[in-house]
């Protein structure tokens, strides 16, 4: 078994007292797939932001990369810049298309030739390297999809978290994700991918892990379902 | 009828010989303005984002209090600044009653209470995601701040637009820290008040018609700026 780039231990996550995430212990192995599933409101999402930085847990420690992470502190950008999150229904900001892919970038201090280079490459990846100049927020649902997906990839990050990247995706997005977590998987990103048990998300997972009540079910850890 | 025709043929007429009291007044008038505006927005832009991203205990009463003191009359905001300024007054060290500065210093603890309150607005109602989508890109909490800013642009700009409006229109203040002296404090507004009074009616809407014409130049440029901050 190849190592750990997560490990939680004894993470908890409640919402007005009401427990919306506990996991005793859940590793997430480098290079790796792993499928998390588990009906609404399961604690999907929950764990995503945490996986991404962007939760703090109440409880528990997240380790990445063999490195206890604090749980606020202006350190954690650094370790963030590592990590990446397409939410469910992704945010793009109200400019063009290239600028939203090349966000990330800026803030990393590329220059502009590198970014532009960078950028054209992620938006040919999703299949939309036409869309450059245009208006983010005019797109449809599943070209906003696919931009979100271009503007973490740009990121080359070494953890990529989804949301439910197949819900509500028309078929061709749809082909277009599975396509990019087929190349990722040789790359040794790690992915986690959240989904309601899908079809699609498990013909990609290499591994898949049950989430009810905010636990791990008892058949967690088990290798993909082939 | 007469009345507005003839404020309205004398206002081009001073647009256009450029009576040089009149562009001193104007000229006057946009300054201590835009500075007060700035000073405020210094302050109120990043406390309203704070306020509006945060979610802490006696939020709701913040938001009420800038609510309130919206409606903070001018004359009160002139009386307590006079009174910190004046000479046994605990700021009157620095000297600047009844000058321009006074006035900045007037007009500007007036825009904050709007600009913040607006700025509150605008953030609490843009979608809650752009903070988390720019983190999970690699932002400080700074950087976020920014981009949180960046998406509300039409409405920062439409709150410091309202504060410029609120200034450069109001009397009360500028009148009484600054004193209305001719060729120094006498800004549009206090010369308006002074015209009238002396039944100058015209020349009064004659000034009042130019303090439209700057108001509409200074809104033109923000307009520009929006367009180019994306
Ligand atoms: N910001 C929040 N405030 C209050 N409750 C929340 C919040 N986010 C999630 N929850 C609750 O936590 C539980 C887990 O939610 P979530 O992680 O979104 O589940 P999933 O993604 O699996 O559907 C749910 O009961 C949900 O209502
Ligand atoms: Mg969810």
């Amino acid at each position: 078994m190849s190592q750990a780039l997560f490990s939680l231990r004894g993470v908890v996550k409640r919402f007005d007292q009401r427990e919306a995430l506990n996991l005793e212990r859940l590793d997430l192995e480098a290079g790796v797939i792993t499928v998390v599933e588990g009906p609404n409101g399961a604690g999907k999402t929950t764990l995503l932001s945490i996986l991404a930085l962007i939760t703090p847990p109440d409880q528990g420690r997240l380790f990445f990369d063999g490195q206890d992470l604090p749980n606020s502190g202006s350190q954690l950008t650094a370790w963030r810049r590592q990590i990446t999150l397409v939410a469910q229904q992704a945010y793009l900001f109200d400019t063009s298309v290239e600028k939203n892919v090349a966000y990330g970038l800026r803030l990393r201090g590329l220059e502009r030739a590198q970014r532009e280079d960078r950028v054209g490459e992620a938006l040919a990846q999703v299949g939309l390297a036409e869309f450059g100049p245009r208006r983010a927020k005019r797109l449809s649902g599943g070209e906003m999809q696919r931009v979100a997906l271009a503007r973490a990839l740009v990121l080359r990050p070494r953890a990529l978290l989804l949301d439910e990247p197949f819900a509500n995706l028309d078929p061709a997005s749809a082909l277009v994700f599975e396509r990019v977590l087929g190349e990722l998987s040789g790359q040794g990103c790690t992915v986690v991918l959240v989904s309601h048990a899908l079809e699609q998300a498990h013909r990609v997972a290499q591994r898949v892990v049950y989430l009810r009540g905010g636990r791990l079910a008892p058949d967690a850890g088990q290798g993909p379902s082939a | 009828m007469d009345f507005f025709l003839g404020g309205l043929t004398r206002g081009l007429g001073l647009l256009i010989n450029l009576d040089p009291e009149v562009y001193g007044i104007a000229w006057l008038s946009l300054r201590v303005s835009l500075s007060a505006v700035i000073l405020a927005a210094l302050a109120a832009v990043p406390l309203g984002l704070v306020i509006g991203q945060k979610e802490f205990l006696g939020k709701r009463f913040l938001v009420v209090v800038f609510n309130t003191l919206l409606a903070l009359p001018t004359v009160v905001v002139g009386l307590v600044v006079y009174g910190l300024l004046s000479y046994h007054g605990p700021l009157g060290g620095m000297g600047i009653l009844y000058t321009p500065w006074a006035m900045v210093a007037a007009q500007a603890v007036l825009a904050f209470p709007l600009i913040t309150a607006l700025v509150i607005a605008a953030v609490i109602t843009l979608d809650n995601r752009v903070g988390p989508t720019a983190l999970t890109l690699g932002a400080t909490p700074m950087q976020a701040a920014w981009a949180v800013l960046k998406e509300a642009r039409f409405a920062v700009l439409a709150a410091l637009a309202a504060g410029f409006g609120r200034v450069i229109t109001e009397v009360g203040a500028a009148i009484m820290v600054g004193g209305n002296i001719r060729h120094y404090t006498r800004t549009f507004t206090t010369a308006i008040a002074l015209e009238t009074s002396k039944g100058e009616f015209a020349q009064g809407m004659a000034l009042g018609f130019f303090l439209l014409v700057v108001a509409l130049a200074v809104n033109l440029a923000s307009h520009q700026l929006q367009a180019r901050w994306k």
